[in-house]
């Protein structure tokens, strides 16, 4: 910014007024010159040599400066420099007074930094022009130097944005469990800005959660989709809700906020650990891979639906697809910066590429890193300039996985309901379609310290319900499970007994009671069924390792008690739990 | 008028003198008392047969002389600054009495235009 005084505009015929500069040896001639811009209007200070003349320089940093050549002491070259250097970053126009005419003095003027030469005898009209022309470049410079310093501050002002909104994305978006030992990963560090997305959860049942979305466009606009897009993820996978469910929850909220032309391409999978499979929706995508361990083959899983974002809830497809997978099995997704990456060529990587890489690779450990040197060796470009996005995600054992998230129950435990009891009852109309299992787990987790548990009690609520429901209020008998085609008939007659349902309840009786190191739930499902003949069904039914049997089993073995009582349409289960897991 | 006779362009004189208004006489005075001390300065150093410092009053005579439209003067100091850079001082002796007595007859009439006003 400038440091001299603004211009007036007051001075004769309402030209600005400057301060000018004269020094000149000659009393005569700068008797005549300082008379001159005076007249102009202007403000002169005068000097008899390059010392005075610096030292008035120095003191009012004057707006145009006209030193004579030859002078004594220091002379005008020496001045010229001196001047220039003091006015630093500020353009202070220098006029040589001089009567040189040789082209190799006037060529000195210029290079110790003069703009141009008043000659002797002075003439008043070409003074008052140079005057006025170099005033005029003095105030481009002026504007330009403001105008870059205000670039600057906005640019400063920018980036520091940008770093507070990614610090805020970062914070949001986070890539959620992704550190499990079972997910490999490659996300840009600006991947937000990319419009790149990566995040992955634990559910309450224990299983996994992972999603890969990549936003058309770049930059801020790009970037915002993703926090609602993580917010709903999160908040709803930790809460037991469905792949479909939490699908449609971003679509409608991506179809609401995001302006025509921009969505998300994405991949959703739900991995079920217990059950051995994953449940798999692309919209957009690059085919998404399924690697087979023990053949080493590889699957490919072609997008069937639009992008998230695209149409709105009711016509949007949320049909996903059942992969079962044994151990080792992988699943492989990207965006398509790998699938596109060019080499000097131009040639795009490419799915061919990339799936000759994972079958020539020996150790599936490898598969990810061979991929990633893979497309490096393609574009010849190296990793840190990269904006690919890379997930692979592998089946393995629940207890294989090692997370940090945290430690449980230490921090968590102070606040929130210690103790209390609830009744929950579930009449016909919301059994035929609504899911009760988040909406009791997310009230259970309000519980503080309870938490880490979230996967055990999901597991044992929804065996209780789907008892209550089924065999209780339904009235489905479990044996038609036990044959081979048994499931497909037992959901068949489960639909069509639903539709039917019109009276009927099932009903969750809560109690937790704060102990010394932890807590204690008791929870009671009762339903309208005729119940059963507990004292010599549940042995005999219950502890086959029949798929119809494991209810029950596998909630003993997570609680202190489980006890029949009524008619056998009552359950109860005790589970007590401590803060330090 | 005959260019030989011609000492003062007296048309841009007048357009000095009215720029310079009050200031006029001062700058007449200052005029003369410098550029006295200027031949001084410059017969002493053809005297020393010091060219350099020769050339620069000779330089200073020819700027402040044009300024007061001295166009003879100035011309003559011209000439023994041109001399001067080229290092040729024989018979610069010559041109320094001209400019000496030019310079009488520039400062008799520039006294006179102080008259007329």
């Amino acid at each position: 910014m400038s440091t001299g005084a603004p211009p007036h505009l007051d001075g004769i015929d309402g030209e600005e007024v400057l301060r000018v500069l004269i020094a000149d040896d000659n009393d005569s001639d700068r008797l005549i010159l300082q008379t001159i811009v005076r007249k102009e209007g202007h403000t002169v200070f005068t000097a008899r040599d390059g010392q005075e003349a610096i030292a008035l320089f120095r003191e009012h940093s004057p707006d145009i400066v006209l030193l004579d050549a030859l002078m004594p002491n220091v002379d005008g070259f020496e001045a010229a420099r001196t001047i220039k250097q003091l006015a630093g970053d500020n353009l202070v126009p220098i006029l040589f007074l001089t009567s040189l005419r040789d082209a190799a003095s006037l060529a000195d003027c210029l290079a110790a930094g003069g703009l141009d030469f008043l000659s002797k005898p002075y003439n008043r009209i070409i003074l008052h022009a140079k005057i006025k022309a170099y005033a005029a470049m003095r105030r481009l410079h002026e504007t330009v130097q403001q105008q870059r310093d205000e670039i600057a501050l906005h640019n400063d002002r920018l980036i520091h944005e940008q770093e507070v909104a990614k610090q805020v994305f970062d914070n949001i978006a986070h890539p959620g469990c992704s550190s499990a030992s079972n997910i490999k990963y490659l996300l840009s560090p600006m991947a937000v800005f990319n419009g790149d997305l990566i995040l992955a959860a634990r559910k309450p049942s224990g299983g996994m959660c992972v999603f890969l979305g990549d936003f058309t466009g770049h930059g801020l606009p790009a970037a915002i989709g993703a926090m609602p897009v993580s917010e709903i993820f999160y908040g709803m996978t930790q809460k037991g809700f469905s792949l479909q469910d939490i699908m449609l929850e971003i679509n409608k909220k991506l179809k609401l906020i995001l302006p025509v032309g921009v969505f998300c391409c994405a991949c959703m999978i739900d991995m079920s650990f217990r059950k051995r499979s994953a449940e798999v929706w692309i919209g957009g995508l690059p085919d998404v891979l399924v690697y087979r361990a023990n053949s080493r083959q590889v699957e490919s899983l072609a997008s069937q639906h639009l992008p998230l974002g695209v149409v709105d809830n009711s016509r949007f497809n949320i049909e996903s697809r059942e992969v079962p997978m044994q151990r080792g099995d992988k699943i492989l997704l990207w965006s398509d910066g790998i699938i596109e990456a060019l080499n000097a060529q131009g040639e795009m990587f490419g799915e061919e590429r990339i799936i000759d890489v994972i079958t020539q690779t020996e150790n599936s450990e490898r598969i990810f890193s061979n991929i990633e040197r893979a497309v490096e060796q393609h574009t010849g470009r190296l990793e840190q300039d990269d904006d690919y996005t890379m997930l692979e995600i592998t089946m393995v054992r629940e207890d294989e996985i090692a997370v940090q998230e945290g430690k449980p129950g230490v921090s968590s435990i102070v606040g929130g309901p210690r103790d209390w009891s609830l009744v929950y009852e579930l009449r016909a109309l919301s059994l035929k379609e609504f899911n009760p299992l988040p909406v009791i787990t997310h009230m259970l987790m309000e519980v503080p310290g309870l938490r880490p548990y979230s996967g055990k009690l999901y597991t044992i609520l929804s065996e209780l319900y789907s008892n209550a429901l089924e065999h209780g209020v339904l009235g489905l008998g479990s044996e038609v499970k036990a044959s081979a085609d048994g499931f497909a008939r037992y959901y068949e007659q489960r639909t069509a007994k639903l539709e039917q349902l019109s009276s009927g309840f099932v009903r969750f009786h809560f109690d937790h009671r704060p102990r010394a190191d932890g807590g204690s739930l008791k929870i009671m499902v009762e339903d309208t069924g005729p119940g059963f003949d507990y004292q010599s069904k549940q042995l005999a039914e219950h502890q086959t390792e029949t798929y119809s049997g494991r209810g029950i089993p596998l909630i003993k073995s997570m609680c202190q008690s489980v006890r029949y009582t009524g008619e056998g349409n009552q359950v109860e289960v005790i589970f007590n739990w401590h803060a330090d897991i | 008028m005959n260019p030989q006779e011609c000492h003062i362009d007296l048309v841009a004189l007048q357009d000095l003198k009215d720029i310079m208004e009050s200031e006029f006489e001062t700058l007449i005075d200052t005029f003369i008392n410098d550029s006295n001390k200027k031949i001084e300065e410059l017969s002493l150093n053809y005297l020393n047969q010091n060219s350099e410092e020769l050339r620069k009053s000779a330089h200073s005579l020819k700027g402040s002389s044009s300024n007061v439209c001295a166009i003879k003067l100035s011309e003559l100091a011209k000439q023994i600054e041109h001399r001067a850079r080229q290092q040729e001082l024989a018979g610069i002796d010559a041109l320094i009495q001209a400019l000496d007595i030019e310079f009488q007859i520039v400062a008799q009439q520039l006294s006179d235009q102080l008259i007329k006003k």
